[in-house]
């Protein structure tokens, strides 16, 4: 796990030392489908997963608060 | 206590960096971080069923139906400063809160017009609700008699609830764009749980903003009144010597496994929780990394820390070790685990035990990729390990469609499997010397697929108006979940963007 997980950083290490993109050439990357995180009409899925399953977690969403017993 | 003076200083905290921020202003022109207020409607139709329900000690219905309307409002407080507040109901019907008391009454007849006799008026807000039956001319009703069954949903006080929530964010950009700061607070309540939160978070870009780093904090105190399930509810009121003669077991017959009456029927193990609190704590780490003109990378990593009351108190427990007793009809006694049994319900051992901490690793990367005008890739994985024994990986894949430059379609796949926490056991499985134990399948061995289809409309002009509101975006979203497990969910949500245009 902890070797996964150094090689994951690693990994993102090595990647920030990509090529630079300006500003001017991130029409591709300013496309909404290209953001990062997740939509919004995914929280309500990102609720009930969070209820029905036992992981949760690093994905931008919520990790504590309320029940969800139900 | 100790929660509200926690909850008022996070809120004085938070008025303080939103007045704080009025002194950072700048005289040059600066491009506002939102230009005009949003407005977000959004709306979703939850629906559940599955065969092992935690409140019946994992078997039975699961049945769940949940409606969610949610509005979410961003507001520009200058041109660095941006406030959202977000406020939403989840109201819900639940066969799993609805059995903490699943006994329902059921009327016993003599057939005959010559036999008369005084209707004993067990009523359903002390039986657990429910139908009565009205009689034919012929029959006459001689008193009734508590039912129930794991594979329905009783008409109790508790079936339906209400979770109302709300959440305020305010973040502060630099007047270079490239340090973010925020804080938060939140609150939800449903009758028997509440929960207030609150946190920050610290977002910087590098690179010419091609690399975007960000850590968050965040802290929820939480508090349960618990609810018991009624049999054990009546024991802790009456104590032992006493609860089979008053309250609610005041003239009930008790079964045992061979369908004799008895009073041999003692929860000794049940105990009333010392503590109501669950508190979570989780330190969040984002790192975003453009890899091309195409290709972007994100990298979720969460450290999150739970302490308190961990486990549902309404949810049962039987043990593989002690007889096995019963309210309602013995001739289901035989065939009490089959969706067949409609009239017999067991009186639980205890409710379910678990450790008082707990704590969550989830690793996760995204990947999106712009493959040419009309397709994207969004890729999403997920590594989950904590210390109740349960692993977890998680794949994401999103398709989105560009039909033309209104419409998009996004059919979408998700995989999930887990495995058993440390602690699960199926329905009378566990042993009464036992620690910890739980029959929750949600931390059972399992894997799941979810399939979705979203519509989305965006508008170029925002043309479309309602007062000062202009359309931005409108979208429709279907998935179906199935777990192999049984349980199957459908959800659809809608959700509408407006622009305030003046």
């Amino acid at each position: 796990m902890k070797k996964k997980f150094l090689a994951v950083i690693c990994l993102f290490v090595f990647l920030t030392s990509c090529v630079s993109v300006k500003e001017y050439k991130k029409i591709y990357l300013n496309d909404p489908d290209m953001k990062l995180s997740a939509n919004q009409n995914e929280r309500f899925e990102n609720n009930f997963q969070v209820y029905r399953e036992g992981a949760s977690g690093a994905n931008s969403g919520k990790t504590g608060g309320g029940c969800g017993c139900n | 206590m100790r929660n509200t003076i926690l909850f008022i200083l996070a809120f004085f905290v938070f008025v303080d960096f939103t007045t704080g921020q009025q002194t950072d202003s700048t005289k040059v022109y600066k491009k506002k971080v939102l230009e005009n207020a949003e407005v977000d409607l959004l709306m979703s139709l939850y629906n559940q069923d599955g065969v092992h329900s935690p409140v019946n000690g994992g078997i039975g219905t699961e049945k769940l139906v949940d409606g969610t309307p949610t509005i979410t409002i961003s507001i520009p407080l200058s041109d660095d400063d941006v406030l959202t507040v977000d406020a939403g109901i989840s109201a819900y019907t639940s066969a799993s809160s609805s059995n903490i008391n699943p006994f329902r009454s059921t009327p016993v007849y003599l057939k005959g017009a010559s036999l008369t006799n005084t209707v004993t008026t067990l009523t359903g807000a002390s039986r657990g609700g429910g139908t009565v039956v009205v009689p034919t001319p012929n029959q006459t009703i001689v008193g009734y008699v508590p039912i129930g069954t794991p594979w329905l949903a009783s008409t109790g006080a508790s079936h339906a609830d209400k979770n109302k929530a709300v959440h305020a964010d305010i973040s502060h950009s630099s007047d270079s764009r490239n340090f973010i700061v925020g804080s938060n607070v939140s609150y939800s309540k449903e009758y028997d749980y509440t929960s207030y939160g609150f946190g920050g978070n610290l977002t910087g870009l590098f690179n010419e903003k091609n690399t975007e780093i960000g850590l968050k904090g965040s802290v929820y105190l939480d508090t349960w009144k618990p609810l018991y399930p009624t049999e054990l509810r009546e024991y802790m009121d009456y104590g032992a010597a006493t609860f089979q003669s008053q309250g609610y077991f005041n003239g009930v017959k008790i079964l045992n496994q061979s369908g004799v009456q008895t009073t041999a029927y003692m929860p000794s193990a049940f105990k009333p929780w010392d503590s109501k609190g669950r508190n979570s704590y989780t330190l969040s780490f984002f790192a975003s990394q453009i890899l091309s003109q195409k290709l972007q990378v994100a990298l979720f990593f969460d450290l999150v820390m739970q302490e308190g009351m961990l486990s549902t108190p309404y949810q049962r427990m039987y043990f593989a070790d002690k007889p096995n007793y019963y309210i309602g009809s013995a001739s289901d006694i035989s065939i009490y685990t089959s969706p067949l049994n409609e009239h017999v319900y067991q009186l639980a051992d205890d409710i379910e035990r678990l450790p008082t901490s707990r704590y969550k690793l989830p690793i996760g990367v995204r990947m999106n990729y712009y493959i040419n005008e009309m397709f994207v890739l969004r890729s999403y994985y997920r590594y989950y390990i904590d210390n109740w024994g349960l692993k977890a990986n998680t794949v994401n894949l999103d398709l989105p469609v560009k039909l033309n430059q209104l419409f998009s379609v996004t059919p979408s796949v998700r995989w999930y499997d887990q495995s058993q926490a440390d602690y699960f056991g199926p329905f009378e499985t566990h042993l009464s010397t036992e620690k910890y134990y739980t029959s929750d399948y949600d931390l059972s061995k399992f894997t799941s697929m979810q399939y979705s289809m979203a519509l989305n409309y965006t508008s170029i002009t925002n043309s479309f108006h309602i007062g000062s509101l202009g359309l931005k975006n409108f979208n429709l979203k279907y998935s179906y979940y199935d777990r192999n497990d049984g349980l199957k969910a459908n959800i659809f949500s809608v959700g509408v963007k407006f622009v305030n245009n003046y």
